[in-house]
Protein backbone atom coordinates (compact mmCIF):
# COMPACT_ATOMS: atom_id res chain seq x y z
CA UNK A 1 0.00 0.00 0.00
CA UNK A 2 2.64 2.50 1.37
CA UNK A 3 4.34 1.43 -1.58
CA UNK A 4 1.71 3.82 -4.33
CA UNK A 5 1.54 6.80 -1.78
CA UNK A 6 4.70 8.15 -4.34
CA UNK A 7 2.39 8.50 -7.21
CA UNK A 8 -0.35 9.44 -4.91
CA UNK A 9 2.23 12.29 -4.02
CA UNK A 10 2.76 13.14 -7.77
CA UNK A 11 -0.97 13.44 -8.34
CA UNK A 12 -1.35 15.63 -5.60
CA UNK A 13 1.42 18.08 -6.53
CA UNK A 14 0.25 17.86 -10.41
CA UNK A 15 -3.06 18.90 -9.09
CA UNK A 16 -1.63 21.98 -6.62
CA UNK A 17 0.27 23.19 -9.59
CA UNK A 18 -2.33 22.74 -12.32
CA UNK A 19 -4.72 24.87 -10.06
CA UNK A 20 -2.14 27.42 -9.65
CA UNK A 21 -2.50 28.16 -13.56
CA UNK A 22 -6.12 27.28 -13.74
CA UNK A 23 -7.06 30.24 -10.65
CA UNK A 24 -5.58 33.30 -13.06
CA UNK A 25 -7.58 32.27 -15.60
CA UNK A 26 -10.53 31.92 -14.07
CA UNK A 27 -9.78 35.01 -12.41
CA UNK A 28 -9.52 36.53 -16.61
CA UNK A 29 -12.70 34.79 -16.87
CA UNK A 30 -14.43 36.63 -14.44
CA UNK A 31 -13.02 40.18 -15.27
CA UNK A 32 -14.54 39.19 -18.73
CA UNK A 33 -18.08 38.14 -17.86
CA UNK A 34 -17.98 41.31 -15.27
CA UNK A 35 -17.14 43.44 -17.85
CA UNK A 36 -20.18 42.22 -20.54
CA UNK A 37 -18.32 42.61 -23.14
CA UNK A 38 -17.77 39.39 -25.35
CA UNK A 39 -17.69 41.03 -28.24
CA UNK A 40 -14.81 43.46 -27.34
CA UNK A 41 -12.73 40.65 -26.34
CA UNK A 42 -9.72 40.07 -28.32
CA UNK A 43 -9.46 36.56 -30.21
CA UNK A 44 -6.63 34.77 -27.44
CA UNK A 45 -9.56 36.33 -24.92
CA UNK A 46 -12.33 34.89 -26.35
CA UNK A 47 -10.21 31.58 -26.07
CA UNK A 48 -10.04 31.59 -22.42
CA UNK A 49 -13.29 32.64 -22.45
CA UNK A 50 -14.76 30.09 -24.38
CA UNK A 51 -12.73 27.46 -22.52
CA UNK A 52 -13.00 28.81 -19.42
CA UNK A 53 -16.63 28.49 -19.27
CA UNK A 54 -16.80 25.07 -20.44
CA UNK A 55 -14.67 24.15 -17.72
CA UNK A 56 -16.72 26.23 -15.42
CA UNK A 57 -20.65 26.01 -16.61
CA UNK A 58 -21.22 22.69 -15.25
CA UNK A 59 -20.45 23.91 -11.42
CA UNK A 60 -21.26 27.24 -11.39
CA UNK A 61 -24.78 29.61 -12.75
CA UNK A 62 -23.28 32.97 -12.13
CA UNK A 63 -19.56 32.68 -12.71
CA UNK A 64 -18.87 36.24 -11.61
CA UNK A 65 -19.53 35.71 -7.72
CA UNK A 66 -19.60 32.06 -7.22
CA UNK A 67 -15.96 31.40 -8.53
CA UNK A 68 -14.65 33.79 -5.77
CA UNK A 69 -15.09 30.31 -3.32
CA UNK A 70 -11.79 29.07 -4.87
CA UNK A 71 -8.60 31.76 -4.74
CA UNK A 72 -5.44 32.48 -3.72
CA UNK A 73 -2.09 30.57 -3.92
CA UNK A 74 -0.55 27.74 -1.51
CA UNK A 75 1.32 31.39 0.57
CA UNK A 76 -2.71 31.95 1.38
CA UNK A 77 -5.84 30.83 -0.09
CA UNK A 78 -9.39 31.03 0.39
CA UNK A 79 -11.47 27.56 -0.21
CA UNK A 80 -15.12 28.16 0.13
CA UNK A 81 -15.29 30.88 2.61
CA UNK A 82 -11.93 29.19 4.55
CA UNK A 83 -8.28 30.19 4.68
CA UNK A 84 -5.13 28.64 4.99
CA UNK A 85 -2.29 30.38 5.33
CA UNK A 86 1.28 29.39 5.14
CA UNK A 87 2.94 29.23 8.91
CA UNK A 88 5.98 30.93 7.47
CA UNK A 89 3.37 34.02 6.31
CA UNK A 90 1.73 33.92 9.89
CA UNK A 91 5.65 33.75 11.58
CA UNK A 92 7.53 36.73 9.28
CA UNK A 93 4.32 38.85 9.14
CA UNK A 94 3.75 38.91 12.97
CA UNK A 95 7.61 39.75 12.92
CA UNK A 96 7.09 42.31 10.73
CA UNK A 97 4.14 43.79 12.40
CA UNK A 98 5.74 43.41 15.99
CA UNK A 99 2.14 42.48 16.71
CA UNK A 100 -0.24 39.36 16.88
CA UNK A 101 -3.45 39.64 14.58
CA UNK A 102 -5.37 36.54 15.59
CA UNK A 103 -7.98 35.96 12.36
CA UNK A 104 -5.00 35.81 10.47
CA UNK A 105 -2.64 33.58 12.76
CA UNK A 106 -5.78 31.61 12.89
CA UNK A 107 -5.70 30.56 9.25
CA UNK A 108 -2.36 29.03 9.77
CA UNK A 109 -3.32 26.80 12.52
CA UNK A 110 -4.41 23.71 10.58
CA UNK A 111 -0.97 23.72 8.02
CA UNK A 112 0.78 24.04 11.52
CA UNK A 113 -1.37 20.93 13.21
CA UNK A 114 -0.31 18.70 10.23
CA UNK A 115 3.60 19.91 10.45
CA UNK A 116 4.05 18.74 13.79
CA UNK A 117 2.40 15.24 13.04
CA UNK A 118 3.84 15.13 9.98
CA UNK A 119 7.05 16.78 9.60
CA UNK A 120 8.15 18.61 6.59
CA UNK A 121 5.56 17.22 4.31
CA UNK A 122 4.11 20.37 2.53
CA UNK A 123 7.82 20.07 1.31
CA UNK A 124 7.21 16.91 -0.10
CA UNK A 125 3.72 16.80 -0.99
CA UNK A 126 2.28 20.19 -1.69
CA UNK A 127 5.09 22.99 -2.08
CA UNK A 128 4.39 23.59 -6.25
CA UNK A 129 8.28 24.51 -6.11
CA UNK A 130 8.90 20.78 -5.39
CA UNK A 131 7.13 19.51 -8.15
CA UNK A 132 9.14 22.19 -10.76
CA UNK A 133 12.60 21.29 -8.45
CA UNK A 134 11.75 17.47 -8.44
CA UNK A 135 11.40 17.54 -12.40
CA UNK A 136 14.50 19.67 -12.84
CA UNK A 137 16.36 16.51 -10.34
CA UNK A 138 14.90 14.51 -13.06
CA UNK A 139 16.29 16.29 -16.13
CA UNK A 140 19.81 16.47 -13.99
CA UNK A 141 19.73 12.76 -14.00
CA UNK A 142 19.03 12.76 -17.99
CA UNK A 143 21.78 15.19 -17.86
CA UNK A 144 24.30 12.93 -16.41
CA UNK A 145 23.32 10.46 -18.58
CA UNK A 146 24.03 12.04 -21.63
CA UNK A 147 27.73 12.93 -19.92
CA UNK A 148 26.58 16.51 -19.06
CA UNK A 149 28.09 18.66 -15.89
CA UNK A 150 25.57 19.08 -13.36
CA UNK A 151 26.50 19.86 -9.77
CA UNK A 152 26.53 18.24 -6.41
CA UNK A 153 28.00 19.52 -4.16
CA UNK A 154 26.98 19.14 -0.55
CA UNK A 155 26.69 22.22 2.50
CA UNK A 156 25.66 23.18 5.82
CA UNK A 157 22.36 22.08 6.33
CA UNK A 158 22.19 24.48 9.19
CA UNK A 159 22.71 27.45 6.98
CA UNK A 160 18.51 27.63 5.53
CA UNK A 161 17.85 28.41 9.71
CA UNK A 162 20.47 31.17 9.18
CA UNK A 163 18.07 32.39 5.97
CA UNK A 164 14.91 32.05 8.32
CA UNK A 165 16.33 34.27 11.23
CA UNK A 166 18.07 36.80 9.11
CA UNK A 167 14.80 37.26 7.21
CA UNK A 168 12.45 37.31 10.25
CA UNK A 169 15.04 39.75 11.53
CA UNK A 170 15.19 41.56 8.39
CA UNK A 171 11.24 41.90 8.36
CA UNK A 172 10.98 43.05 11.68
CA UNK A 173 13.68 46.15 10.75
CA UNK A 174 12.27 47.25 7.98
CA UNK A 175 8.12 46.40 8.50
CA UNK A 176 8.08 44.69 5.52
CA UNK A 177 7.13 40.54 4.87
CA UNK A 178 10.49 39.93 2.87
CA UNK A 179 10.40 36.50 3.48
CA UNK A 180 7.97 36.55 0.85
CA UNK A 181 10.07 37.41 -1.35
CA UNK A 182 12.65 34.78 -1.27
CA UNK A 183 10.21 31.84 -0.61
CA UNK A 184 9.83 30.09 -3.70
CA UNK A 185 5.97 28.36 -3.07
CA UNK A 186 5.09 32.22 -2.65
CA UNK A 187 6.88 33.59 -5.91
CA UNK A 188 5.50 30.54 -8.08
CA UNK A 189 1.83 31.14 -6.85
CA UNK A 190 2.13 35.19 -7.49
CA UNK A 191 4.42 34.91 -10.65
CA UNK A 192 1.76 32.93 -12.32
CA UNK A 193 -0.76 34.79 -11.32
CA UNK A 194 1.33 37.88 -13.01
CA UNK A 195 2.22 36.24 -16.14
CA UNK A 196 -1.24 35.28 -16.72
CA UNK A 197 -3.31 38.07 -15.88
CA UNK A 198 -0.81 41.18 -15.28
CA UNK A 199 0.78 41.17 -18.87
CA UNK A 200 0.40 44.34 -20.46
CA UNK A 201 1.95 46.36 -17.91
CA UNK A 202 5.00 48.93 -17.68
CA UNK A 203 6.67 47.70 -14.50
CA UNK A 204 6.65 44.07 -14.87
CA UNK A 205 9.67 42.63 -16.55
CA UNK A 206 8.87 40.11 -19.49
CA UNK A 207 5.08 38.92 -20.43
CA UNK A 208 3.85 39.82 -17.25
CA UNK A 209 6.72 37.73 -15.22
CA UNK A 210 8.25 40.16 -12.73
CA UNK A 211 11.19 39.54 -10.79
CA UNK A 212 10.35 36.73 -9.04
CA UNK A 213 10.11 34.21 -11.94
CA UNK A 214 14.16 35.69 -12.66
CA UNK A 215 14.73 33.90 -8.73
CA UNK A 216 13.19 31.04 -9.49
CA UNK A 217 14.84 30.53 -12.34
CA UNK A 218 18.08 30.82 -10.82
CA UNK A 219 17.28 29.02 -7.97
CA UNK A 220 16.61 26.09 -10.66
CA UNK A 221 19.78 26.69 -12.28
CA UNK A 222 21.62 25.94 -8.74
CA UNK A 223 19.66 23.08 -7.70
CA UNK A 224 21.26 22.03 -12.04
CA UNK A 225 24.54 22.99 -11.63
CA UNK A 226 25.71 23.36 -7.80
CA UNK A 227 23.81 21.31 -5.77
CA UNK A 228 21.19 19.15 -6.08
CA UNK A 229 18.11 19.99 -4.14
CA UNK A 230 20.60 22.83 -3.05
CA UNK A 231 17.56 25.46 -2.17
CA UNK A 232 15.35 23.11 -0.40
CA UNK A 233 18.05 21.64 1.59
CA UNK A 234 20.18 24.71 2.76
CA UNK A 235 18.58 27.77 1.94
CA UNK A 236 14.64 27.79 1.76
CA UNK A 237 13.31 29.38 4.85
CA UNK A 238 9.69 27.61 5.12
CA UNK A 239 12.02 24.59 4.93
CA UNK A 240 14.18 25.70 7.82
CA UNK A 241 10.76 26.63 9.85
CA UNK A 242 9.03 23.03 9.24
CA UNK A 243 12.14 21.43 9.98
CA UNK A 244 11.69 22.80 13.12
CA UNK A 245 7.97 22.36 13.46
CA UNK A 246 8.67 18.79 12.80
CA UNK A 247 11.69 17.81 14.63
CA UNK A 248 9.18 15.46 17.17
CA UNK A 249 6.72 14.75 14.68
CA UNK A 250 4.64 11.67 15.19
CA UNK A 251 4.59 9.89 11.81
CA UNK A 252 8.20 8.86 10.26
CA UNK A 253 9.46 6.61 7.76
CA UNK A 254 11.68 3.65 9.39
CA UNK A 255 13.70 0.85 8.05
CA UNK A 256 12.76 -2.16 9.19
CA UNK A 257 16.19 -4.11 9.38
CA UNK A 258 15.48 -7.63 8.74
CA UNK A 259 14.09 -6.56 5.56
CA UNK A 260 16.65 -4.69 4.21
CA UNK A 261 19.67 -5.53 2.10
CA UNK A 262 21.95 -2.82 1.89
CA UNK A 263 21.43 -1.78 -1.34
CA UNK A 264 21.80 1.97 -0.90
CA UNK A 265 18.91 2.79 -3.24
CA UNK A 266 17.13 4.59 -0.65
CA UNK A 267 19.81 7.01 -0.37
CA UNK A 268 20.32 7.39 -4.28
CA UNK A 269 16.68 8.55 -4.49
CA UNK A 270 16.40 10.93 -1.38
CA UNK A 271 16.13 14.46 -2.71
CA UNK A 272 16.82 15.76 0.67
CA UNK A 273 20.48 13.83 1.08
CA UNK A 274 19.46 11.84 3.74
CA UNK A 275 21.02 8.53 4.88
CA UNK A 276 17.92 6.24 5.60
CA UNK A 277 20.28 3.19 5.11
CA UNK A 278 21.88 3.75 8.11
CA UNK A 279 18.56 5.03 9.98
CA UNK A 280 19.17 8.68 9.99
CA UNK A 281 16.49 10.40 9.01
CA UNK A 282 16.07 13.95 11.31
CA UNK A 283 14.15 17.04 10.98
CA UNK A 284 14.67 17.35 7.54
CA UNK A 285 12.48 14.27 6.09
CA UNK A 286 9.67 15.63 4.48
CA UNK A 287 7.97 12.41 4.16
CA UNK A 288 8.01 12.08 0.22
CA UNK A 289 7.96 8.05 0.38
CA UNK A 290 10.45 7.78 -2.51
CA UNK A 291 12.54 5.70 -0.67
CA UNK A 292 9.87 3.46 -0.29
CA UNK A 293 8.47 3.98 -3.54
CA UNK A 294 12.20 2.21 -4.91
CA UNK A 295 12.81 -0.04 -2.07
CA UNK A 296 12.63 -3.36 -3.58
CA UNK A 297 12.79 -5.45 -0.46
CA UNK A 298 10.02 -3.39 1.49
CA UNK A 299 12.31 -2.47 3.98
CA UNK A 300 10.57 1.35 5.01
CA UNK A 301 7.55 1.95 6.49
CA UNK A 302 5.52 4.85 8.14
CA UNK A 303 6.01 3.96 11.94
CA UNK A 304 4.64 5.88 14.74
CA UNK A 305 7.31 7.27 16.80
CA UNK A 306 8.61 10.78 18.36
CA UNK A 307 12.17 9.75 17.34
CA UNK A 308 14.30 8.28 14.99
CA UNK A 309 15.44 4.89 15.99
CA UNK A 310 19.20 4.17 16.67
CA UNK A 311 21.20 2.88 14.05
CA UNK A 312 19.96 -1.02 14.06
CA UNK A 313 23.46 -2.34 11.82
CA UNK A 314 23.60 -3.72 8.64
CA UNK A 315 20.13 -4.79 6.57
CA UNK A 316 19.99 -8.28 7.25
CA UNK A 317 19.22 -9.67 3.65
CA UNK A 318 22.99 -7.95 2.63
CA UNK A 319 25.73 -9.61 2.28
CA UNK A 320 27.96 -8.04 5.47
CA UNK A 321 25.50 -9.37 7.87
CA UNK A 322 24.60 -12.83 5.61
CA UNK A 323 28.79 -13.42 6.23
CA UNK A 324 29.11 -12.64 9.74
CA UNK A 325 26.39 -14.99 10.24
CA UNK A 326 27.84 -17.82 8.23
CA UNK A 327 31.13 -17.05 10.01
CA UNK A 328 29.10 -17.21 13.70
CA UNK A 329 27.55 -20.03 13.21
CA UNK A 330 31.15 -21.94 11.92
CA UNK A 331 32.15 -20.38 15.10
CA UNK A 332 29.77 -22.28 16.80
CA UNK A 333 30.26 -25.36 15.33
CA UNK A 334 33.85 -25.28 15.90
CA UNK A 335 35.26 -25.08 12.32
CA UNK A 336 36.99 -20.89 12.85
CA UNK A 337 36.57 -18.51 10.66
CA UNK A 338 36.95 -18.55 6.91
CA UNK A 339 40.30 -17.34 5.66
CA UNK B 1 36.42 85.32 13.63
CA UNK B 2 37.49 83.33 10.87
CA UNK B 3 37.34 80.01 13.73
CA UNK B 4 34.36 81.73 14.99
CA UNK B 5 32.84 81.49 11.70
CA UNK B 6 33.77 78.12 11.09
CA UNK B 7 32.53 76.40 14.35
CA UNK B 8 29.18 78.05 14.12
CA UNK B 9 29.00 76.82 10.23
CA UNK B 10 30.02 73.19 11.24
CA UNK B 11 27.60 73.16 14.45
CA UNK B 12 24.82 74.26 12.06
CA UNK B 13 26.17 72.09 9.26
CA UNK B 14 26.12 69.08 11.69
CA UNK B 15 22.49 69.81 13.16
CA UNK B 16 21.46 70.20 9.23
CA UNK B 17 22.71 67.13 8.29
CA UNK B 18 21.80 64.95 11.53
CA UNK B 19 18.39 66.20 10.91
CA UNK B 20 17.07 66.96 7.64
CA UNK B 21 17.49 62.86 6.48
CA UNK B 22 14.98 62.17 9.68
CA UNK B 23 12.67 64.68 8.41
CA UNK B 24 13.13 63.59 4.63
CA UNK B 25 12.35 60.37 5.41
CA UNK B 26 9.71 60.67 7.10
CA UNK B 27 7.83 63.24 4.61
CA UNK B 28 8.26 60.49 1.57
CA UNK B 29 5.92 57.70 2.46
CA UNK B 30 5.85 56.96 -1.23
CA UNK B 31 9.62 56.25 -2.48
CA UNK B 32 7.93 54.20 -5.28
CA UNK B 33 8.29 56.79 -7.72
CA UNK B 34 4.27 56.03 -8.66
CA UNK B 35 1.70 58.26 -7.61
CA UNK B 36 -0.92 54.84 -6.69
CA UNK B 37 -3.35 54.13 -4.60
CA UNK B 38 -4.08 51.56 -2.23
CA UNK B 39 -7.36 49.43 -2.44
CA UNK B 40 -9.98 50.45 -0.65
CA UNK B 41 -10.23 49.73 3.32
CA UNK B 42 -6.08 49.31 3.22
CA UNK B 43 -4.55 50.29 6.28
CA UNK B 44 -2.24 53.47 6.77
CA UNK B 45 1.18 53.10 4.55
CA UNK B 46 3.49 51.97 7.12
CA UNK B 47 1.11 49.48 8.59
CA UNK B 48 -0.18 48.06 5.36
CA UNK B 49 3.34 47.35 4.52
CA UNK B 50 3.96 45.06 7.76
CA UNK B 51 0.76 43.45 7.34
CA UNK B 52 0.66 42.55 3.61
CA UNK B 53 1.80 39.02 2.88
CA UNK B 54 1.95 39.54 -0.75
CA UNK B 55 -0.54 36.47 -1.55
CA UNK B 56 -1.77 38.58 -4.55
CA UNK B 57 -5.72 37.34 -3.75
CA UNK B 58 -6.86 40.96 -4.06
CA UNK B 59 -5.80 41.41 -7.59
CA UNK B 60 -7.41 37.83 -7.80
CA UNK B 61 -10.59 38.78 -6.83
CA UNK B 62 -10.60 42.38 -8.42
CA UNK B 63 -13.56 42.14 -11.04
CA UNK B 64 -12.28 45.45 -12.76
CA UNK B 65 -8.44 44.19 -12.89
CA UNK B 66 -7.73 47.67 -11.12
CA UNK B 67 -5.38 46.24 -8.53
CA UNK B 68 -1.68 45.81 -9.75
CA UNK B 69 1.21 44.86 -7.63
CA UNK B 70 4.96 46.32 -7.36
CA UNK B 71 7.95 45.01 -9.03
CA UNK B 72 11.52 45.18 -7.60
CA UNK B 73 11.78 48.47 -9.44
CA UNK B 74 10.27 50.11 -6.81
CA UNK B 75 12.14 48.57 -3.61
CA UNK B 76 11.58 45.44 -1.92
CA UNK B 77 9.58 47.11 1.06
CA UNK B 78 6.87 47.41 -1.08
CA UNK B 79 7.31 44.49 -3.97
CA UNK B 80 4.46 42.98 -4.74
CA UNK B 81 2.29 44.71 -2.80
CA UNK B 82 -0.94 45.50 -4.67
CA UNK B 83 -1.61 48.97 -5.83
CA UNK B 84 -4.47 50.89 -8.04
CA UNK B 85 -3.49 53.60 -10.82
CA UNK B 86 -6.31 55.08 -11.30
CA UNK B 87 -6.07 56.25 -15.02
CA UNK B 88 -5.24 52.92 -15.63
CA UNK B 89 -8.04 51.57 -14.26
CA UNK B 90 -9.94 52.77 -10.90
CA UNK B 91 -11.30 51.14 -8.39
CA UNK B 92 -15.38 50.62 -8.55
CA UNK B 93 -15.53 49.83 -4.95
CA UNK B 94 -16.75 46.29 -5.01
CA UNK B 95 -14.99 45.76 -1.93
CA UNK B 96 -14.34 42.13 -2.93
CA UNK B 97 -10.45 43.15 -1.90
CA UNK B 98 -10.78 43.19 1.58
CA UNK B 99 -13.34 40.36 2.05
CA UNK B 100 -10.77 38.17 0.42
CA UNK B 101 -7.82 39.57 2.23
CA UNK B 102 -6.52 37.11 4.84
CA UNK B 103 -3.83 39.42 7.44
CA UNK B 104 -6.61 42.28 7.61
CA UNK B 105 -3.63 44.59 5.38
CA UNK B 106 -6.77 45.70 3.65
CA UNK B 107 -9.55 45.74 5.96
CA UNK B 108 -13.33 44.17 5.45
CA UNK B 109 -15.67 46.77 4.48
CA UNK B 110 -19.37 46.38 4.28
CA UNK B 111 -20.71 47.37 0.29
CA UNK B 112 -22.93 49.86 1.38
CA UNK B 113 -22.97 53.80 1.01
CA UNK B 114 -22.98 54.50 4.78
CA UNK B 115 -20.00 52.40 5.64
CA UNK B 116 -17.89 53.53 2.09
CA UNK B 117 -18.63 56.69 2.93
CA UNK B 118 -17.43 56.35 6.44
CA UNK B 119 -14.20 54.16 6.06
CA UNK B 120 -12.93 54.17 2.64
CA UNK B 121 -10.05 56.69 2.35
CA UNK B 122 -7.68 55.95 -0.60
CA UNK B 123 -7.62 60.08 -1.57
CA UNK B 124 -9.31 62.88 -2.58
CA UNK B 125 -10.26 64.25 -6.08
CA UNK B 126 -8.60 67.32 -7.20
CA UNK B 127 -9.74 69.65 -10.30
CA UNK B 128 -7.52 71.19 -12.34
CA UNK B 129 -9.39 74.21 -13.19
CA UNK B 130 -6.87 75.39 -15.86
CA UNK B 131 -7.06 71.83 -17.66
CA UNK B 132 -10.97 71.22 -17.29
CA UNK B 133 -12.80 71.89 -19.89
CA UNK B 134 -15.88 73.19 -18.09
CA UNK B 135 -13.78 75.57 -16.46
CA UNK B 136 -12.99 76.61 -19.94
CA UNK B 137 -16.39 77.23 -20.94
CA UNK B 138 -17.02 74.02 -22.67
CA UNK B 139 -19.59 72.19 -21.07
CA UNK B 140 -18.73 68.16 -19.69
CA UNK B 141 -19.25 66.91 -16.85
CA UNK B 142 -18.20 63.28 -17.56
CA UNK B 143 -16.38 63.05 -13.84
CA UNK B 144 -19.41 63.28 -12.18
CA UNK B 145 -21.35 61.39 -14.51
CA UNK B 146 -18.99 58.41 -13.85
CA UNK B 147 -19.04 59.34 -9.70
CA UNK B 148 -20.40 56.34 -7.89
CA UNK B 149 -21.15 58.88 -5.02
CA UNK B 150 -23.17 61.62 -6.70
CA UNK B 151 -23.96 64.75 -5.34
CA UNK B 152 -21.91 63.02 -2.33
CA UNK B 153 -18.19 63.23 -3.42
CA UNK B 154 -18.79 65.55 -6.19
CA UNK B 155 -21.11 68.21 -6.97
CA UNK B 156 -21.83 69.96 -10.27
CA UNK B 157 -21.99 73.56 -10.85
CA UNK B 158 -23.16 76.02 -13.75
CA UNK B 159 -21.46 74.74 -16.86
CA UNK B 160 -20.94 71.36 -15.72
CA UNK B 161 -18.00 72.69 -13.64
CA UNK B 162 -17.07 69.71 -11.13
CA UNK B 163 -16.92 70.33 -7.64
CA UNK B 164 -14.75 67.46 -5.40
CA UNK B 165 -16.98 67.22 -1.82
CA UNK B 166 -15.45 66.29 1.66
CA UNK B 167 -16.98 63.13 1.11
CA UNK B 168 -15.42 61.88 -1.95
CA UNK B 169 -13.48 58.24 -0.99
CA UNK B 170 -10.81 58.50 -4.01
CA UNK B 171 -12.10 55.83 -6.27
CA UNK B 172 -10.68 57.42 -9.09
CA UNK B 173 -13.29 56.59 -11.58
CA UNK B 174 -13.47 60.61 -12.27
CA UNK B 175 -9.85 60.53 -13.11
CA UNK B 176 -10.08 57.37 -15.26
CA UNK B 177 -13.17 58.86 -17.00
CA UNK B 178 -11.80 62.48 -17.73
CA UNK B 179 -11.68 63.37 -21.34
CA UNK B 180 -9.13 65.18 -21.19
CA UNK B 181 -4.78 64.64 -21.71
CA UNK B 182 -3.44 65.02 -19.37
CA UNK B 183 -6.70 64.39 -16.87
CA UNK B 184 -7.87 67.55 -15.38
CA UNK B 185 -8.87 65.64 -11.98
CA UNK B 186 -6.87 63.44 -10.50
CA UNK B 187 -6.90 61.93 -6.81
CA UNK B 188 -4.46 62.95 -4.39
CA UNK B 189 -3.74 59.48 -2.52
CA UNK B 190 -4.08 59.59 1.41
CA UNK B 191 -1.40 57.13 2.45
CA UNK B 192 -3.10 57.84 6.52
Amino acid sequence: MTKHLNKVRWLVLTTVFLMLILLPFIHLYQTYVAAHAYDLLAPAEKQVYDTMEMLTSPFVSDPEHDLDAIKGNTWSGTFFGFRISDPLAVVSQSFAGLSLYWPFILTGLIPLVLTVLFGRFYCGWICPATFLYELNSNFAVLMHRFGLHTGNRHFDRRFKYLVLGVGLLLSAMTGAVLTAVVYPPAIIGREIYYGVALSGYSHVVIGGFGAGAVFFLSTLLFDLFVSRRGFCRYLCPGGALYSMLGRFRLFRIQRVVENCNDCAKCNAVCEFGLDPLHDDFGQECNNCTACIAICPTDALKFSVSLADQPFKGHGHLGKVYQRNLVNKTKEKSGQGELP
Amino acid sequence: MKRRQFLADLIYGATVALTLPVGVTEARVNTTGVRYLRPPGALPEDQFKSQCIRCGQCGEVCPNRAITYFGVAHGAEVMDTPFIVPREQACILCMKCGDVCPSGAIQPIKKTFKDIVGKVRMGKARVDENLCLSFQGKTCGVCYRACKLQDVAIRIGMLEQPHVLDACVGCGLCERSCIQIPQAIRIIPDYG
